[in-house]
């Protein structure tokens, strides 16, 4: 017919036909019966396909020459818009279609076994009908239907769930989603009821569920309770500011709880116990991000800025972390392997990097390492280097230059010690052994240099040490720390008992003296020794009041020492060790004036060196303004400690005064640099 | 004293060209003589109090013109002289120093010299000449060799005389302040042109445009705590 130029005719024909035909149809569908009615829209459906294909294929003469010529819509489409416009859209089934559709959906939802393939088909048929049939049609009820749906639910579900169930409900409700849609929908539908679901289950509630009494994410991350925490990272990741309000949660949480644990009373009484509570906490949260929040870069952010926070308010910490250090590099770390070393070792440098006062940290270190190395206390001289070296790395050559050199002083003082009894030999083989540790002034922590009377036998020999040494290092200055020392002595007691005695050099003098003496008063020892008053109180009552180490008896038997007590050898004194330690050289946590004292010593060597950096960067700037220089200071000084815009200003004064500055005659806030 | 001096010589000089444009004239042989009349009422005038083995007038001779001036020696006006002679040493006036403080203010006798004082006191407070006084005052102050500041005590009462009248309440409190205060124990030359500085600039006694973020002195900043905390 089209050849013979009938194709308008032919078209029309087949308009009207298939018009009127899918009337038809669409009556039989309608009349359907409750349950029937999809099967038999389906029915039709594909009945309708089957025919479409056929007539295609036998007008396909048309199709290909008189459509495109009269822009008429093709065969295949036509019939599609045909069915879409009488059947679909028709009055009687446009909704009841919508309304069957969403019905199932939601018998789905409660839990009921729905006919999946047919639900497909159905879908499928809208999709082939053109996407805005789809969405118009079916997928945009749907999703205003759902939101309602999980409005209500979530609603329900957060009076009567606590969080880890609610998030368990919650997910699986996303994971139904997923799956309908991979099941019988349009795979686009995916993210657009996703984002329902989120929004409904998630962000509308997200705040109570994070606060939530008794389950909340505070609760979890008390317990450990890495699967709920991992759900909740999971599910808050899809919604915006889900992330950073579980960040900013764990970070007040995080602030509270360590503020609590530095300022606890109970725990600040023993450093070591403090800071194993700090690594105890490090790690939990360290396995916290690790198993539940995939690492997040940004959730370790903030660990980390909470540790330093909480760290610096109280400012014992560098003390108690370096007493810490001590704690196992006395005996801690003895026989532990050195992989093991190393891992407490590296978790210590942690720590230290959140410390804002690293220069507190090093002087309390020094003093530390002094006593170990002086008393012969360290476990492991591997390990001590090994912490030397991490310090080095993190805080440059400086900080270290000076703990190196106490260790070279060690084992120069050893060779001089081979030097010295190798050239005396003849001479000294009666004589008490000596030992002697020559250190550098510079290297060890400042001590004022007192000196004691040593017993006769001590001093002899130590003046022969004196003039062999300075026989061969000639300028130099030797002078006696007797308040660091120790001693052995072999004592026999009133009954044969005896003892090998460890003590303090202090405590040396005093017992020496009762070889020529049985009774003695304070004032007589004070006299014979010269020890500094405060150090012979605490010296004596180490001897004579401390039980099981009582080698002296005083009377009265009272715990002070006043000035005309009196004191005898223990005749009585027993123990059942042969070797008794009664020394007191080992460090400890300072008392308050001591603590007083190392904190003005800080505070003086910060002068310094924030002058230098003044100069430093005055000299490369010239002219730089007043808020400009405090900025730049305080950057420069930053890893060493935090500079305080006060003392920053007046240590600029004092640089006006001495003329290495001067302010700018027209503009105050401005500062030159005098050559 | 040489350090003096050099620090002299990086000031802006604001003061005292005076003398020398009014002296320039012609050459003739009248003013030549007119001049060299006045230099010797000058000179003889400086005659009446010099100590004369110390070829200067000293604190006996400064009391002694004061008492002629009618004004008592510690009188503001008198360092106001001694700043337009720049005089160099407290208590001293040198030969030289006096000619140039009389040829300033064009005065060859007692009676002169006495007028001029009230013209000099409206020059010194003058803004351009008045900062240049302050430090002079500062500087005059520092009698020993190699002295860098001004105890407290000092400071109080120079500050009391110099800018007592121009800044009456805040000399006032500063000064108590300063007293009753133990950090510092002396004023330094960059503390005391700071305080001028804040009062020129801080509207007192509110202080409500003080930022101590800005570079004043620390010892200002000390003060402002303190007046803050008494107000409250």
């Amino acid at each position: 017919m089209v050849l013979h130029k009938f194709g308008e005719k032919l078209y029309s024909g087949l308009v009207g036909t298939m018009t009127l035909h899918l009337q038809e149809m669409a009556k039989t569908i309608e009349a359907a019966q409750g349950n029937l009615f999809l099967e038999e829209l389906n029915r039709k459906w594909n009945d309708h396909n089957k025919a479409l294909q056929m007539i295609r294929d036998i007008l396909m003469y048309m199709d290909r020459t008189f459509i495109p010529s009269n822009r008429k819509t093709p065969v295949h489409e036509l019939g599609l818009n045909l069915w879409r416009d009488n059947v679909i859209h028709s009055s009687k089934i446009q909704t009841r279609l919508l309304d069957t559709l969403l019905e199932l959906i939601q018998k789905e939802r409660t839990g009921e076994i729905i006919n999946r393939g047919l639900m497909r088909n159905i879908i499928k048929m809208l999709m082939d009908l053109g996407s805005s049939v789809y969405q118009e049609d079916f997928e945009k009820h749907f999703l205003e239907v759902s939101a309602d749906f999980y409005r209500a639910e979530s609603q329900d579900f957060i009076e009567c769930c606590d969080c880890g169930d609610y998030l368990k409900k919650a997910e699986r409700r996303l994971n139904e989603e997923i799956e309908r849609v991979s099941l019988y929908l349009d795979s686009k539908s995916e993210t657009k009821i996703t984002n329902v679901v989120e929004k409904e289950m998630i962000a509308s509630h997200m705040l109570r569920l994070v606060h939530m009494d008794n389950s909340g994410l505070v609760n979890m991350l008390i317990d450990d309770k890495y699967e709920d925490l991992g759900r909740m990272y999971n599910l808050f990741r899809r919604v915006p500011n889900g992330l950073p309000t579980i960040r900013d949660v764990m970070t007040s949480h995080l602030r509270e709880t360590g503020k609590q644990l530095v300022t606890d009373a109970e725990k600040l009484k023993d450093p070591v116990e403090f800071v194993q509570c700090l690594l105890n906490e490090k790690d939990k949260y360290d396995k916290i991000i690790n198993l539940a929040f995939s690492n997040d870069k940004t959730f370790q952010n903030a660990l980390n800025s909470s540790f330093e926070y909480f760290i610096n308010l109280n400012p014992r910490s560098p003390e108690f972390i370096s007493l810490f250090v001590d704690e196992k590099l006395r005996k801690g770390l003895k026989g532990v392997s050195e992989e093991d070393v190393e891992t407490i070792l590296d978790k210590v440098m942690m720590l230290f990097r959140y410390l804002q006062e690293k220069d507190v940290f090093e002087k309390y270190y020094k003093q530390h390492l002094a006593k170990r190395l002086l008393s012969g206390k360290t476990v492991s001289d591997d390990a001590e280097r090994s912490l030397i070296v991490k310090l080095k790395t993190e805080c440059g050559y400086q900080f270290t230059s000076k703990l190196e050199g106490m260790f070279t002083d060690m084992k120069t003082s050893q060779d001089t010690m081979q030097g010295f009894y190798a050239a005396y030999a003849a001479e000294l083989g009666d004589s008490p052994t000596l030992v002697v540790q020559v250190l550098t002034t510079g290297s060890w922590p400042t001590q004022p240099s007192i000196t004691c009377n040593l017993p006769a036998e001590m001093s002899a020999l130590c003046e022969k040490f004196r003039s062999y040494y300075l026989g061969t290092h000639t300028g130099r200055r030797l002078s006696w720390q007797t308040n660091m020392g120790t001693a052995d002595l072999k004592a026999i007691f009133g009954k044969g008992q005896k003892h090998e005695l460890n003590v303090s050099t202090y405590q040396m003098c005093v017992l020496m003296l009762f070889n020529s003496a049985d009774r003695l008063s304070y004032k007589e020892i004070e006299q014979a020794t010269e020890i500094p008053s405060s150090d012979l109180r605490r010296c004596l009552q180490s001897l004579a009041c401390v039980k099981g180490k009582n080698v002296l008896r005083k009377e009265p038997m009272s715990k002070d020492i006043g000035e005309e007590d009196a004191f005898f050898v223990n005749d009585k004194f027993a123990s059942k060790f042969y070797k008794v330690k009664i020394g007191t050289v080992v460090a400890q946590k300072e008392s308050e004036p001591e603590k007083q004292e190392t904190r003005q010593r800080v505070e003086e060597d910060r002068k310094p060196q924030i002058e230098a950096a003044i100069v430093r960067i005055m000299k490369s700037r010239r002219v730089l303004d007043h808020n400009n220089i405090i900025a730049e200071v305080t950057k420069q000084l930053q890893s060493r400690f935090l500079a305080n815009p006060g003392e920053i200003k007046k240590r600029i004064e004092s640089l006006i005064e001495r003329d290495f500055l001067e302010r700018d005659s027209s503009d105050r806030r401005l500062y030159r640099y005098l050559a | 004293m040489p350090r003096a001096s050099s620090k002299r010589k990086s000031r802006p000089l604001n003061s005292a060209p005076a003398a020398k444009s009014s002296r320039v004239d012609s050459s003739s042989s009248a003013s030549r003589k007119a001049l060299s009349k006045v230099r010797q009422l000058v000179d003889s005038f400086f005659e009446s109090y010099v100590n004369k083995s110390l070829g200067m007038i000293d604190p006996e001779g400064i009391e002694a013109l004061c008492l002629d001036l009618q004004v008592d020696h510690t009188d503001v006006r008198i360092l106001m002289l001694a700043w337009k002679m720049k005089a160099e040493k407290q208590g001293y006036f040198t030969q030289e120093e006096w000619r140039r403080g009389l040829d300033a203010l064009k005065v060859d006798t007692i009676s002169k010299l006495k007028k001029s004082l009230s013209n000099l006191e409206k020059e010194v407070s003058k803004p351009e000449n008045f900062d240049d006084f302050y430090m002079y005052a500062f500087r005059y102050c520092l009698t020993e060799e190699k002295q860098k500041c001004v105890d407290i005590e000092s400071a109080c009462v120079l500050l009391d005389l110099v800018l007592g009248p121009k800044y009456r309440s805040q000399v006032e409190y500063f000064t108590k302040y300063l007293k009753s205060q133990k950090e510092y124990k002396v004023i330094n030359k960059d503390q005391w042109l700071n305080f001028l500085r804040f009062c020129q600039e801080i509207s007192f006694p509110d202080l409500e445009n003080y930022d101590s973020d800005q570079a004043w002195s620390l010892i200002l900043d000390n003060f402002v705590e303190w007046m803050k905390s008494k107000a409250s």
